[in-house]
């Protein structure tokens, strides 16, 4: 199923932040998250720059595409 | 709308509905029933008695106008507003009850039947109502991008198994003529096009409520 490997996860708890605090930041449900760091969910390109600036990591860190 | 100004429009509606009921009662009472029962207008001569039928008749249109007008300021200022734009809206799922409606359509059988009309299969689209049960259940649902995507998918796979379904229906029926007459064959299309624009009305809610809880369910199992 997964495409890409996520590090979402490890970079969110770096930042303390919670599935809820991220989903409300970039606004998307908590159930996004969760598929996201799964890597069962392909972000668009504006939710995926949303989300590397909340946890403040780099795209090519956050997912890893072969 | 505010709860006074809801007041406000109920209250002009039954103002109405008064005003038309008293003038076809005096239109019947004291003016022979002119304007209430069908008449020649091309001899049309107006007096002085058919006032309060025009008059009437004039107030009820405006009150619809008015009210049609108010409906799409108040659905372009939700769409406007962002927080009532994201979300899905507040439905009860026991609203799609009046799926069952759609057994009007059998009805259709019997006038045609009895009056040879057709029309009455057009309920049969009442059936697509039962999709109201799982709007309601996703009702006030936050719609992120996920969420789109999902109503997106859910939308394009209704379609294409309404379109599916109505072609090789189509195909077989236009083959040759159903039981041998032609009349028959045109009430089965429209049967079938009735069955099958319900179903895709269903399938679009359903689907929809199926990619998202199943994603759920695989959230909650892992």
């Amino acid at each position: 199923m997964a495409l890409f490997e996520c590090r979402l996860k490890k970079y969110r708890q770096l930042k303390e932040l919670t599935q809820e605090q991220l989903a409300a930041q970039v606004g998307v449900r908590r159930e996004t998250i969760m598929r996201l760091e799964k890597a069962q969910y392909n972000p668009s390109l504006k939710l995926a720059i949303d989300i590397s600036r909340a946890v403040e990591a780099p795209i090519e860190e956050l997912f890893i595409f072969d | 709308m505010k709860k006074n100004s809801v007041r406000v429009w109920v209250g002009c509606g039954i103002f109405c509905i008064a005003a038309v009921l008293l003038s076809v009662w005096y239109a019947v009472t004291f003016n022979d029933s002119r304007l209430v029962v069908l008449m020649d207008f091309e001899s049309y001569a107006f007096t002085p008695r058919d006032l309060p039928m025009i008059v009437s008749i004039l107030l009820a249109c405006v009150y619809v106008l008015a009210l049609f007008i108010r409906l799409f300021i108040s659905i372009g200022k939700k769409q406007r507003d962002p927080a009532a734009s994201n979300t899905t809206r507040r439905l009860n799922p026991k609203l799609g009850l009046l799926g069952l409606l759609g057994f009007l359509g059998f009805a259709g059988f019997w006038t045609y039947s009895v009056t040879g009309d057709v029309s009455p299969f057009v309920f049969l689209l009442f059936f697509g109502f039962f999709g109201f049960f799982y709007e309601g259940k996703m009702s006030g649902t936050f719609m992120d991008e996920r969420f789109r995507e999902n109503a997106a998918r859910a939308q394009l796979t209704s379609y294409k198994i309404t379109f599916k379904i109505t072609l090789i229906v189509l195909i077989i029926l236009c083959r040759g003529k159903l039981f041998g007459s032609m009349e028959y064959t045109l009430m089965a299309v429209i049967i079938v096009l009735s069955l099958t624009l319900a179903l895709g009305i269903f399938l679009q809610e359903y689907l929809l409520y199926r990619y998202d809880h199943d994603d759920h369910m695989e959230e909650g199992e892992a």
